[in-house]
């Protein structure tokens, strides 16, 4: 293997891992979202279950206030498209968890993209590192 | 691709589909029990089917007899909840408020009224409802192989488009479809400003075998691009391809950049290229990009993991500039000209 096609390994193993730093980004995105689905489901649960008595609500920074929600019943939830609907709680929850499957259906697109692309690395990575070798023994230097 | 948007439809097409049988077997028992003046006492037989002579008709023969041998009528009311439901369907497949009003619009104005003798299903009424709106929304699509065809070559196409999104790879990929298809074809590698991103076009140019034009990183991408043309036309090549940096829409600096290089360049087409997964939010970006500096057709990338196509769906008739492309896969063939009409046979499976 000569420098020129060791160089175009290099090139092939930056672009892949560009390429999944991207996608990387992507799954953290998801999940950060399906987590924040949860965290609203649970919250939306414990309103209800409240009864009209107080509940802890965050206000950032770590600090809570004790809160009385005037309709647990009613919630204003976003649907899409920068369209706010109001939907009953148990709806609400429903489109939660609807939403929830949605991002983890899209995990899994994504995590069987980045494997392929970590497969590709691995192989590439292989190739690069025999060609090194070769390299050592034949007494080149393959930098 | 965009299979939780076809589920939806499914769903919303049989709803409405339910609706207006529902509607239609009402009438037919009103119908009966308050009998026109010198209009025969006994319902007249289905055309079609075994004739049940004893027992009372169910329900699918009176609709079958409502909508084969007489007139069906849809008022508003009838469908009104249906067109609510398929009205959330879209809204939370992110599809942008404007296309969904034109696609509630059109679906009512072509199911509400009368259907003469249509002697087909109600589902296939509702079906060719929903295609009918889809289509309008969609728009014709745009395609680049006849453009490239009819126009002074070489023609040039100049991609732009937020950070991230996967604008040098579609470059690529759109190098070796038109290679595939017979033109010959340069790339102006003027993303000058990411670090690697030379190398990646470079890389990319040489495994699909086309010849790129290039700087040192931090050069003008003007100056780029302009040697590009040169070299296109000197060569008498049939196509520029002219990559960009990644820029939002925001940045007053970059944006100047890019006016200068459409001054410098004169391109033919402005590609804006952002990914289906954004949903909305690249209908939005593309908006404003249109706006400030234009945009011919647009590019969604990653559709394969879309499953709620929305930006898709409302780019088009968001933004009124075609989508020309979508992007599918890692490979270099995984990308498919956007053909409304196909897309819409996907989406309602009611393809051949």
């Amino acid at each position: 293997m000569d420098q020129n096609e060791l160089m175009t390994l290099q090139n092939y193993l930056q672009e892949y891992g560009q390429q999944a730093e991207i996608f990387v980004q992507q799954l953290q995105m998801l999940e950060n979202g399906r987590l924040e689905a949860h965290a609203a489901i649970e919250s939306l649960e414990e309103m209800l279950a409240a009864d009209g008595g107080a509940v802890l609500l965050q206000i950032g920074g770590g600090a809570s206030v004790r809160a009385k929600v005037v309709e647990p019943e009613k919630v204003l939830i976003a649907i899409g498209s920068e369209v706010i609907v109001e939907r009953s709680n148990k709806d609400a929850i429903d489109f939660l968890k609807e939403r929830i499957m949605e991002m983890e259906a899209s995990q899994k697109k994504v995590a069987e993209t980045l494997d392929r692309l970590r497969a590709q690395m691995n192989e590439i990575n292989k190739r690069i590192e025999s060609g090194y070798q070769q390299a050592m023994a034949a007494g080149q230097n393959p930098g | 691709m965009f299979g939780g948007l076809r589920e939806k439809l499914k769903a919303a097409r049989q709803r409405l589909g339910g609706s207006i049988e529902a509607a239609a077997a009402k009438a037919e028992t009103e119908e009966k029990a308050v009998p026109k003046a010198g209009s025969p006492a006994t319902p007249s037989a289905p055309a079609k089917g075994p004739v049940t002579s004893t027992a009372t008709p169910s329900f699918v023969e009176k609709v079958r007899v409502l909508i084969t041998e007489r007139e069906l009528i849809v008022s508003e009311k009838d469908v009104d909840e249906a067109l609510s439901e398929l009205e959330m369907t879209l809204l939370e497949s992110d599809v942008a408020l404007p296309a969904t009003d034109a696609i509630i619009a059109s679906v009512e104005k072509n199911l509400v009224g009368r259907h003469r003798k249509i002697g087909e299903s109600v589902d296939a009424l509702v079906v060719n409802a929903l295609k009918v709106a889809l289509l309008d929304v969609l728009g014709s699509g745009f395609n680049l192989k006849e453009y490239i065809m009819t126009h002074e070559r070489p023609v040039k196409i100049l991609f732009t488009g937020v950070n991230g999104t996967g604008k040098t790879t579609t470059v690529a990929k759109i190098g070796s479809y038109l290679k595939k298809e017979g033109f010959t074809v340069v790339i102006g590698a003027g993303d000058t400003y990411r670090a690697g991103a030379i190398e990646q076009i470079s890389v990319h140019a040489e495994r699909i075998g086309i010849k790129v034009i290039q700087h040192q990183e931090g050069a003008d991408p003007s100056a780029v691009l302009f040697d590009a043309v040169q070299y296109a036309q000197s060569h008498k090549l049939d196509v520029v391809l002219a990559d960009t940096a990644g820029r939002f829409h925001n940045k007053a600096n970059l944006m100047s950049q890019l006016e200068k290089i459409k001054r410098v360049m004169k391109p033919d087409l402005v590609v804006y290229v952002d990914e289906a997964v954004a949903g909305n939010d690249a209908v939005t970006r593309a908006f404003e990009f249109d706006k400030t500096v234009g945009a011919d057709a647009v590019i969604l990338t990653k559709a394969d993991m879309d499953s709620r196509g929305g930006a898709a769906i409302s780019i088009a008739h968001t933004i009124g500039k075609p989508l020309m492309f979508l992007g599918v896969g890692q490979a270099y063939d995984d990308i498919l000209p956007f053909e409304p009409a196909k897309v819409v046979d996907e989406l309602l499976d009611s393809g051949a």
